[in-house]
């Protein structure tokens, strides 16, 4: 067998059935990545971007893809200038270390930033290429904050806190676009657990190719077309080094998730492309484009509530109004004719802030929370 | 160490409410059950005033509940429906009898007319008949496609305004996974409603929309409900049969996620340029169907001039081993199904001998056909089939309940019928009951070709259009 594009032999073989060189893959791959940015029309040109890396098998290859796409020089050149960041956890030390070595062999500067710098918000720059050092009180506080909440929340409040990082430190290096290097995987396990926590109507930023909620920078994701299966014949074509890292933590419903959605990769590859296209027709609820709504505190969404006559936040609330404290409610009913009335103030203690501060995921979060652990700068913006 | 009922009655606490975590006494639970659902009639306008509803009744929990409460709401609040009982018999030697009990036990427990409906009556053949024709290879897509109409078809000879079926929270939030996975985006847009029908077809109502399963079952064995527990024989399509494993395995780490899925489902937008295929009446028998002439009426077609093949498609490779796949997975969840059902049986057994009793269990297996799952296939045709296996299905249970060193008179397989009900309960670490669902026997799915669907409609309560 051999290739289908120039008939030399074989060396990749995607979805059992088609057979490439590495010469003919690798620009069929790298003509994805740009396509996947040409087609969708957000950056303009020499943007400055921040691409943020994780280390992984997409983080490594987007870093591949970018060094490969600025050191064109003909007409292909990807006009961006790029800013490289990668955030950290006290407990994966190493990992930073590799991934300033892996942007040194490529001549190019990475901001090494703890995650702990939110509780602080204080998101000066760091020396690049080094581990700063980080106050021991701060540290602390984030793990007891993430500590505080139960792994499902945990895990997905966490994603929230890497996003407002990005965007923040993208606002600092004053690029209007980030990439981050998600892959079919990571995205069909955000998609399930986007669902699972009530951020249905997120998944257009969550899942799809551009996060646009914060008014000046869009985070975008170049690689969700390239599937697990080309990313690794990638890595091992050019033998990059991907780190394998993952935040999620144990005994969470993402976990679970996680675990379910590796298990139809070994048995059900396409479920996993399957489920990535459906995530393409999802699109965000909008009642009128032109108005600026009010955002989530924490992941900026928008907080406007699509108009329903009864949904499954109010059948939670009304759960609540008839199970605690619920005698006087038994006697208004039995005395007032019109039942609905008996409603009007409902008990909301089930998503303390929603609509007003959060929306239904970050509200949900939040009550699973130790409050007076979330930082202040945080706090004050709930008016706490 | 009793737990107070968080209603601030004074009494002690029986369970602890999954969706809210609040802990009730049994009357407290009864209220706000029963409330809960009379909000979702009357905060989504289900029902007007004079209407005559039909009940898609299975002999199954959730319509037996939706049965009992509809009953009671109806005569607390004044809603003046004409309930009725609705259930379909597809005429398959056996199967169907010890549900269809049931449901007469429910018509003379709430005093509400049934109209039990064969496929003779709404088709003009029985199973058996269609699988005389054509024989035992087909008769899946027959059933399957048969079932999805029936409770539309029965409802419109009952001349009803709309029918109710008991689909519940874990069903809804089971299906929008399901719909993920197989990429279904219109299925998924319309699936979470609480009301679905289009112009010109029998809205179909879903009022245990936000109940949990787990309370509907709570709700039945405090008020001693009658209703027939047993696996469905229509084996769920390989999609369901994931996103149901999945379903149950996110409820026990975040046991709110089932609304949240729910939450996530209405609040979902499709993107305005995808064009979504549009549901259609079919022009001969004017029910809702994807195309032109529906299904149902192409195979009746096909049998009615003798060519009983015709309109029965190919599955693909790839759907039979998914089918396969889950064939095995549900035969697998089936006994330990049984082994966990077993271990809570415990607290009403009775005092037979359990020897006896264990052959009956096996008899009851055999009679529901649930080892037909393994052949994905429908109802009776391959029960002679069956028998031949109770064997070997015994001795791997054997092998289970020796693995999990339950004692010997534990394995006895209670009776419903005898006892009333189907659930036993747990104590969790606060000392408030818990129920553990062993049985999940509503609303299955035959896995008869991505363009339809479909919860199984008379067995279990629901079809459903909308889904
Ligand atoms: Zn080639
Ligand atoms: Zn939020
Ligand atoms: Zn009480
Ligand atoms: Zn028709």
């Amino acid at each position: 067998m051999n290739c289908k594009k120039c008939g030399s032999p074989k060396t990749v073989i995607l979805r059992k059935k088609d057979y490439y060189c590495n010469d003919c893959f690798m620009v069929s791959t790298n003509h994805k990545f740009r396509a996947c940015i040409g087609k969708n029309k957000v950056l303009s040109p020499n943007e400055n971007v921040l691409i943020g890396l994780s280390g992984g098998l997409g983080s490594t290859v987007l870093l591949d893809l970018v060094h490969h796409g600025v050191s064109l020089e003909n007409t292909k050149k990807l006009r961006i200038t790029p800013f490289f960041i990668h955030l950290f956890d006290d407990n994966c030390k190493g990992l930073a270390e590799s991934i300033i070595v892996q942007c040194q062999k490529y001549n190019f500067n990475v901001y090494v930033v703890h995650l702990a710098v939110y509780m602080s918000s204080n998101c000066t720059l760091p020396e690049p290429n080094c581990i700063p050092d980080v106050e021991e009180k701060e540290t602390i506080a984030f793990r007891d904050m993430l500590n505080s909440m139960p792994p499902s929340a945990a895990t997905d409040f966490l994603l929230k806190i890497k996003r407002s990082l990005l965007v923040e430190y993208a606002k600092q290096l004053k690029c209007n676009a980030v990439f981050t290097a998600e892959t079919t995987n990571t995205l069909a396990i955000n998609f399930l657990s986007n669902l699972a926590v009530g951020r249905g109507s997120q998944l257009q930023n969550d899942i799809g190719f551009c996060d646009a909620r914060d008014e000046y920078v869009k985070i975008i994701k170049p690689i969700k077309d390239i599937s697990n299966e080309e990313l690794k014949y990638y890595v091992d074509i050019r033998q990059l080094a991907p780190v394998y890292y993952s935040d999620i933590k144990k005994s969470s419903m993402q976990s679970v998730i996680s675990a379910f959605v590796s298990d139809l990769q070994g048995n059900f590859q396409a479920t996993i492309s399957t489920v990535c296209k459906t995530a393409d027709k999802i699109g965000e609820h909008n009642n009128n484009e032109n108005i600026m709504h009010e955002r989530c505190v924490i992941c900026e969404s928008d907080l406007q509530a699509k108009d329903m006559k009864l949904s499954a936040l109010e059948a939670t609330n009304l759960s609540r109004t008839v199970s605690f404290e619920n005698t006087q409610l038994k006697q208004n009913l039995e005395n007032n004719a019109d039942f609905l009335n008996n409603f009007d103030d409902i008990n909301f203690s089930m998503f303390p802030l929603i609509h007003k501060y959060l929306c239904y995921g970050c509200s949900r979060n939040y009550s699973e929370m130790s409050q007076s652990a979330l930082p202040l700068h945080i706090q004050k913006k709930l008016n706490l | 160490m009793p737990v107070p009922c968080r209603g601030g009655c004074g009494n002690n606490a029986v369970l602890k409410r999954p969706k809210t975590g609040d802990a009730l006494c049994k009357e407290c639970f009864f209220w706000a059950f029963e409330t809960e659902i009379h909000y979702t009639i009357t905060k989504a306008e289900l029902f007007n005033k004079g209407d005559s509803v039909a009940i898609g009744a299975s002999g199954g929990k959730d319509s037996t509940v939706l049965a009992y409460v509809l009953k009671t709401l109806n005569q607390r609040f004044n809603y003046g429906l004409n309930l009725m009982l609705l259930s379909i018999d597809e005429g398959i030697t056996g199967y169907r009898d010890d549900s269809l009990e049931t449901v007469k036990q429910n018509r003379d427990d709430y005093e509400m007319p049934l109209k039990i409906l064969s496929y003779k009556d709404l088709y003009g053949w029985t199973m058996d008949e269609i699988v005389a024709q054509i024989g035992r290879k087909n008769n899946c897509t027959f059933c399957g496609v048969f079932r999805r109409q029936a409770l539309d078809r029965g409802a419109a000879m009952l001349g009803v305004k709309c029918i109710a079926t008991g689909h519940n929270a874990d069903d809804i939030a089971e299906t929008v996974l399901m719909n993920v996975l197989r990429g279904d985006i219109a299925r998924l847009k319309r699936c979470t409603a609480v009301a679905t029908g289009s112009e010109g077809t029998i809205p179909r109502v879903k009022p245990l929309k936000y109940t949990y399963e787990k309370e509907i079952v709570m709700y039945a064995h405090y008020k001693k409900l009658v209703y027939f527990s047993t696996e469905c024989v229509f084996a769920p399509n390989a999609y369901r049969g994931h996103a149901r494993a999945l379903l149950k395995d996110l409820e026990k780490i975040r046991p709110a996620c089932i609304m949240d899925i729910i939450y996530s489902g209405e609040t979902m937008s499709v993107k305005e340029q995808v064009s979504l295929p549009t549901q259609r009446i079919c022009s001969r028998c004017k029910f809702v169907s994807s195309q032109e002439v529906c299904k149902a009426c192409v195979l009746l077609e096909g049998l009615n001039k003798g060519l009983p093949k015709l309109g029965i498609g190919k599955s693909s490779k790839a759907k039979r081993m998914l089918e396969e796949y889950n064939a095995k997975q549900a035969e697998k969840e089936t006994v330990l199904k049984d082994v966990i059902q077993d271990l809570n049986d415990t607290s009403i057994s009775d005092d037979t001998g359990h020897k006896n009793r264990k052959k009956d269990s096996n008899k009851e297996n055999a009679s529901n056909g649930e080892s037909c799952n393994k052949n994905n296939c429908c109802g009776g045709s391959c029960r002679s089939k069956t028998n031949v296996d109770v064997a070997a299905s015994n001795k791997k249970l054997d092998m289970l309940l020796e693995q999990y060193g339950l004692d010997d008179n534990t394995s006895d397989k209670k009776s419903i019928k005898e006892n009333g009900v189907t659930d036993t309960n747990v104590s969790d670490e606060n000392g408030v009951t818990d129920t553990n669902i062993s049985d999940h026997s509503d609303d299955e799915t035959p896995f008869n070709g991505q363009e339809e669907d479909d919860t199984c409609s008379s067995a279990c309560g629901g079809i459903s259009v909308g889904f």
